[in-house]
């Protein structure tokens, strides 16, 4: 019999659909993957199975029951936890008082037994393996990539009959999510059921004995993930045909060079890096995480003290801060790591943050016009189909996909003709992650110069020019030509030595 | 209409807040709502206002001035000093005095913006020092009366109409400016809502948190000088009220205490609310104790009001990924 099983579900907040008519089943011992585009439910979906909202219609079924939980604890009392992106841990505690956070074990006064939940900490990471995490260490000092497995090992710790993962490995270095789907088929194979939602294929694919795929609101399908091609998966999920999810790369580079660093360095993480980045170019920057690629971007942004030369258009220039970085048509700019942290005002309309950067544009005589605001904000929203009511509606209640357009459309406001795009693609379902590459192509036969990190290598293998493959800091290796597939970067950015 | 409705519901909610409070307040004090009552009433709204105004700014940067007291009687005591009741001083001890009030306001922006002392103790420290500073500067003792000019500034009147609240007129046009028709506004809003974000997209997040505060003391010692005129004299503890009166006022009006949002235009409605909220109490016959603790039980309930509203927003936006 199925351990869950669900029909009819929908849900509304206010007049917007999010889920209607959706149907799913999973067993007892499987992984279950979890596919469909930002937008299309899925989030929801898992929101009502782990108490966070309530459904408006349908129903749900646990072992024949009828399930229902009014909030988090009361699905956690039926063994359902799920790990969410948006983590809910408390940088103030330890590791393992996060873990264990409102359900800590208690002495006979009542009291937190700390070495109990010392005890039960150390042996829930050695019975899963975790990754190295020392359970006194304060949240605040750990990487979002910890926190994740942090996230992880507080969501195991209600021992669920149901775990759900809700893109757990997108935060995670190469190592870690290897060992996320590791554990992955650990749990399952222990009698659990494991629901599973990733935008990577090659991730379902390894994992997945089903999957069922969302598309706006309601249930497409449900595969044995060995009997469907990823063709089939991504035609279901996006309702068409997608032709190639790569657009073709046809060279567009000059000779002339948009961006030179010499000698850039900055604290621990970044030293002696040089490379040239010119017009018409998309240049790759890869390598494990961790090793650099944040401190890179970031400097060249100015949102980090760096020292060393930078030359944009031939000319040399001090980036102090990200205001003089995005200065002029010769500036240089940003689509940053982290969207919702960095990039979006989320209480603030879609016009606000399209415009934040360039306010000048639209300033007569030190008044706002706001015809003219009105003008560039259609411009970007026609040129890149930003899906919005209108452009008064918050950033924060658009799917994924369209908060990051918002951002490139920022971004392109600007006027700067160098861009550094970190993981544009992170958390963005298929069809837009398309839709930006062909963007990113588009762009580059314009004129601009674009920097582009990925931590889903594939991307920087069929996007890019050229892949510089950074290793402790520095730049490893640069690759061009037939030297560009995942085994050349891998090795590049784990062998000692190596020239490209 | 409704979109203007949608997005400024709280400022909207403040001054519907403010009719109530006058329909309810003419009920228990039948003069209440007379042409003189209505004149004072205003009056008496336009200190809190002004002093208001810098708050609001420094509130909607995710900031708080704490110094407004001390930078207010700072203002009084030292303009009535300077001028010992002659109306010629005032020529270059108002502009002085203002550059003095900028510049508590420039000290404080600098230590939060450039420094990084959270604003809290940062102008909590410079009320204290000032306070120190005027309790030596005086030793005590009491200053000559308020100068005839500056008196007609706060009680004066022009074709009919309080000389003072056409001032807060002008500056309320000037602030609403600011905020919905300059760059500045924009800039404001953002560093608020998230200083990161801000920093990230170019926006001059230190000058503009430092503009900020030096607004806040502008404002201050602005209305230090306009109250010596209303009272007749400055005295030691006259901007005591004032710490609470201009934060309530901007939280009233709708501005969220954690900054990002809210307008001068609610923060006018604030400042009304609670200057005929005093006015409505003592109609009320309550001891002079018991009226404190409905005042400010009213405050409370008023401004948690208007959070609820802004908790239900944060969580529609958090529904809504999916």
């Amino acid at each position: 019999m199925d351990l869950v099983t669900v029909n009819g579900l929908s849900k509304r907040y206010g007049g917007i659909v999010a889920l209607s008519e959706a149907a799913f089943s999973a067993r007892v011992g499987e992984v279950h993957a979890l596919l469909g585009e930002n937008g299309a439910g899925k989030s929801t979906f898992i929101q009502i199975l782990s108490g966070a909202v309530q459904h408006d219609g349908g129903s749900i079924l646990i072992d024949g029951q009828d399930y229902r939980p009014a909030n988090p604890d009361a699905a956690r009392a039926r063994g359902i936890a799920a790990v969410f992106q948006e983590l809910s841990l408390i940088p103030d505690l330890s590791v393992e008082q996060n873990i264990w956070f409102r359900h800590e074990p208690r002495t006979l006064l009542g009291t937190v037994n700390r070495g109990e939940m010392h005890r039960r900490t150390l042996a829930l990471l050695e019975k899963y393996d975790f990754p190295a995490l020392r359970p006194e260490q304060e949240l605040r000092r750990l990487t979002l990539a910890e926190r994740q497995i942090v996230e992880i090992a507080k969501g195991l710790a209600k021992d669920p009959r149901i775990l759900i993962l809700d893109e757990a490995t997108s935060a995670l270095p190469a190592r870690e999510a290897e060992w996320l789907l590791k554990l992955t088929r650990q749990l399952a194979a222990e009698g659990r059921l494991v629901i599973f939602i990733s935008h990577r294929m090659a991730e379902v694919r390894a994992i997945a004995d089903r999957l069922t795929i969302f598309r706006n609101g309601s249930t497409v399908a449900a595969h044995e993930a060995n009997a469907v091609s990823d063709d089939e998966i991504v035609t279901q999920m996006i309702g068409r045909h997608l032709d190639r999810l790569y657009p073709e790369r046809v060279p567009t580079m000059t000779d002339r060079i948009a961006l030179k660093v010499a000698n850039l360095a900055s604290g621990s993480r970044l030293s002696g890096v040089d490379f040239s980045l010119r017009e018409g170019e998309v240049l790759g920057v890869g390598g494990l995480q961790g090793h650099g690629q944040r401190e890179l971007f970031q400097a060249l942004f100015g949102a980090t003290k760096a020292n060393g030369t930078i030359e944009l258009w031939g000319k040399p220039t001090a980036i102090g801060n990200p205001r003089q970085a995005l200065t002029g048509k010769d500036g240089i700019a940003l689509v940053p790591e982290d969207r919702r942290g960095q990039g979006l005002l989320l209480t603030k309309s879609v016009r606000e943050n399209l415009t934040l950067s360039v306010i000048k544009r639209f300033t007569e005589n030190g008044l706002l016009s706001r015809q003219k605001e009105a003008a560039l904000v259609k411009e970007m929203v026609d040129f890149l189909r930003i899906k919005a009511g209108t452009p008064e509606q918050l950033a924060g209640t658009l799917s994924g996909g369209n908060q990051q357009k918002v951002i490139f459309g920022k971004m392109l406001l600007t006027q700067a003709r160098v861009l550094l795009l970190y993981d544009p693609t992170r958390g963005v379902d298929v069809g837009t992650k398309g839709e930006i590459f062909q963007l990113m192509r588009d762009l580059a036969a314009k004129g601009y110069a674009i920097l582009f990190h990925s931590s889903d290598m594939p991307e920087l293998v069929h996007v890019a020019d050229r892949v510089l493959v950074m290793r402790n800091g520095r730049i490893a290796a640069a690759l061009e030509g037939d030297h560009i597939s995942e085994e050349g970067i891998l090795r590049a950015a784990m062998l000692e030595t190596r020239a490209a | 209409m409704s979109a203007f409705l949608a997005r400024n519901r709280l400022i909207v909610l403040a001054y519907a807040g403010m009719v109530v409070l006058l329909l309810v307040t003419a009920i228990f004090s039948p003069g209440f709502l007379s042409v003189s009552n209505m004149r004072s009433t205003v009056v008496l709204a336009a200190f809190v206002g002004i002093v208001a105004l810098g708050q609001t700014f420094v509130i909607i940067g995710g900031g708080i001035d704490l110094s407004v007291p001390w930078v207010l009687n700072s203002a009084a005591i030292v303009m009535a000093l300077l001028c010992g009741g002659q109306d010629l001083p005032l020529v270059w001890v108002m502009p002085l005095l203002l550059a003095g009030g900028a510049f508590i306001g420039l000290v404080n922006g600098v230590g939060v913006a450039q420094f990084g002392v959270p604003p809290i103790i940062m102008t909590l420290a410079t009320n204290v020092i000032l306070q120190g500073l005027i309790l030596v500067l005086t030793g005590g003792s009491p200053t000559p009366s308020a100068p005839a000019l500056i008196q007609f500034l706060s009680v004066g009147r022009l074709g009919g109409f309080p000389v003072i609240a056409l001032i807060w007129l002008a500056l309320t046009l000037i602030a609403t400016l600011l905020l919905s028709k300059a760059a500045f506004g924009r800039h404001l809003y953002a560093l608020g809502t998230s200083a990161t974000v801000a920093e990230f997209s170019g926006v001059p997040t230190a000058r503009t948190t430092i503009l900020t505060y030096v607004v806040s003391g502008l404002t201050a010692a602005f209305a230090g000088m306009l109250l010596t005129g209303y009272s007749g004299q400055a005295y030691l503890g006259m901007g005591d009220a004032y710490l609470f009166t201009s934060i309530a006022a901007v939280a009233i009006g709708g501005a969220s205490i954690l900054g990002g949002s809210g307008h001068y235009l609610g923060t006018v409605a604030g400042a009304m609310v609670l200057t005929i909220l005093t006015g409505l109490l003592p109609a009320l016959n309550l001891s002079s104790g018991a009226l404190l603790v409905v005042y400010g039980a009213v405050i409370l309930i008023t401004v948690s009001i208007g959070s609820e509203t802004f908790a239900g927003l944060g969580g529609r936006i958090r529904g809504r990924r999916a």
